[in-house]
């Protein structure tokens, strides 16, 4: 049976896609616990330009966005792709080519970011060069998935695939034009945009990397994922579809919400919160069918730690998007913007989210690419119960950080003057900056968990082949 | 002129090309978007829709005997 699989998908780049997820879950977050604790104690800086928090940060977002991310996507889309299609690759040769390319693109961001070589965009910090070669990279992924959608064995293209191949339209085209850029050295690029246009353009990518790249590439997870693990059909499919639809038409609005306030215009920060506060309605549709999923089989959370991580991602995901449109309104947004709960946020949706369901993806995709079980159930369930407390604790540490700033920031006395000034309100931060790390760290340990349980079970696997292969031998 | 006719009052001329080819996009989304509604939610294509839940699990290889 194992042999004839591997004759018939192309498992092999998945393998290695899947353990560089996991790599650089483990990496990425630790850069994330020393910057969170670099703010928390300014002295671990070492004076040093190099780990300084202003170029470390986005080597942090980078590695964890598109190095786990990026990788978590790329082989979760090339296995459900050939799964739900019962088909191979369309190009085995071109999954290599984008597998060394983007770990090529995160060896240069490894380079170029702590030596202080940006483009100052947020989530798009890379210089020109190397965003070239990442719209050649993820053009190849793209090629390949849709050609691979179109020689499928089978007559419909799963939900899940529509999801991946509208984040991929979507991020080719928000790179593209995000990054238009004149450059002027090999290592120096100014923006095509300037002004208000550029801001708004910086956040139409910023907020659509999140709702297409973090978003709907993660609920293509979901949508095969959930099922997958739950041996139960998906909810609904009509509801899917209607999940599918109306997040691709509406998420590219709302980037001027993170412009309320500003030199854009008044109405196009309005226009961004209503739609804002619409796509409640599709998001809490699309949570509520991965968690009706079980409906009837509750029981399977008591035993199967993997789906505790689907599902719990899920509760993540609808209270996320809905903090979100919360947070998006002017009102919420005169108080929140600028501070630490949109940090809080962020986070809720990156840790509980993001992380949990590619976590529950990647285990499932582990005994099922090498044809075992986990090496240590129980320390599935430790990384669990590390991840949930750790986001927790992350999430309101930031909470409570983020609405102390704001209220202190605009807090007046009698005579009109603010109450605070900016250092008191930094020094008021200190102790819920030292518990952000904690909660980091905390999560951090959950992902070094599993790096080493991962990598225990393909040891165990390789051991069981050997085995096998001695016994058949001696037959 | 009321305050909501005031609130709702469009200058039609001062519209640029941007503004109308957004505008058009908007509306045509806005009925694609009923219009999808209507299509999936319809009673008559519930079957159609509901038959395709089971993708996931009609793999042609599990060994689920590992499980």
């Amino acid at each position: 049976m194992e042999a004839q699989v591997e004759q018939k998908y192309d498992f092999e780049v998945v393998r290695w896609f899947t353990i560089m997820s996991v790599v650089y879950l483990v990496v990425g977050t630790l850069l994330g616990v020393y910057i969170a604790s670099e703010l928390a104690w300014p002295f671990l800086n070492f004076d040093t330009a190099e780990l300084s928090f202003g170029r470390l940060r986005p080597l942090h977002t980078n590695a964890v966005v598109f190095a786990f991310g990026g990788c978590a996507l790329m082989a979760t889309g090339f296995y459900t792709v050939q799964r739900t299609g019962g088909t191979s690759l369309f190009s085995n040769a071109l999954a290599w080519f984008t597998f060394w390319g983007w770990n090529l693109i995160i060896l240069l961001a490894v380079i170029t970011l702590p030596l202080g070589m940006t483009q100052a965009k947020e989530y798009a910090e890379l210089e020109w060069p190397v965003d070239i070669l990442i719209a050649v990279v993820w053009l190849a992924f793209g090629l390949n998935f849709f050609m691979t959608v179109a020689k499928r064995k089978t007559s419909h293209i799963y939900v899940s695939n529509w999801f991946f191949m509208g984040m991929i339209v979507m991020i080719t085209y928000l790179h593209v034009v995000n990054s238009l850029a004149i450059p002027v050295s090999l290592t120096q690029s100014y923006s095509v945009f300037s002004g208000v246009q550029d801001a708004m353009i910086q956040w139409w990518w910023g907020h659509n990397a999140v709702g297409f790249y973090l978003t709907a590439g993660f609920l293509g997870i979901m949508y095969y994922f959930v099922p997958k693990q739950a041996g139960r059909p998906i909810f609904s499919y009509r509801l899917s579809v209607i999940h599918f639809w109306a997040l691709m038409f509406g998420y590219v609005w709302l980037g001027a919400h993170h412009l309320q306030y500003t030199a854009l215009p008044d109405w196009t920060g309005s226009l961004g919160a209503a739609v804002s506060l619409a796509m409640i309605i599709p998001s809490w549709g699309g949570a509520i069918n991965g968690m009706m999923t079980l409906s009837g089989a509750w029981d399977k959370l008591r035993n199967d730690y993997i789906l505790r991580f689907l599902i719990m991602s899920l509760a993540f995901y609808a209270m996320s998007t809905f903090e979100g449109p919360v947070m998006s309104a002017k009102t919420v947004n005169a108080l929140s913007h600028y501070t630490d709960w949109t940090v809080g946020h962020v986070h809720s949706g990156a840790l509980g989210w993001v992380a949990m369901v590619a976590a529950g993806a990647l285990y499932h995709m582990i005994e099922k690419l090498w044809n075992t079980r986990m090496y240590s159930p129980a320390l599935v369930n430790l990384h669990f119960w590390l991840a949930t407390i750790g986001a927790v604790v992350y999430i309101t540490a930031m909470w409570v950080s983020g609405i102390m700033q704001g209220l202190m920031w605009r807090d007046y006395d009698e005579f009109g003057t603010l109450t605070y000034t900016f250092a008191e309100s930094v020094a008021a931060m200190h102790p819920y900056y030292a518990m952000r790390a904690v909660g980091g760290m905390i999560f951090w340990s959950g992902g070094a968990v599993m790096l080493y349980n991962m990598v225990m079970t393909i040891r165990q696997a390789m051991a069981e082949r050997v085995t096998a292969a001695n016994a058949a031998a001696t037959a | 002129m009321s305050k909501l006719e005031e609130y709702f009052h469009t200058e039609w001329a001062a519209l640029t090309v941007h503004d109308w080819v957004g505008l058009i996009i908007t509306v045509v989304v806005f009925f694609l978007m009923v219009g999808l509604y209507v299509w999936v939610f319809h009673p008559k294509n519930k079957e159609t829709f509901e038959s395709r839940r089971h993708i996931p699990l009609e793999n042609d290889f599990d060994s689920e005997d590992k499980k």
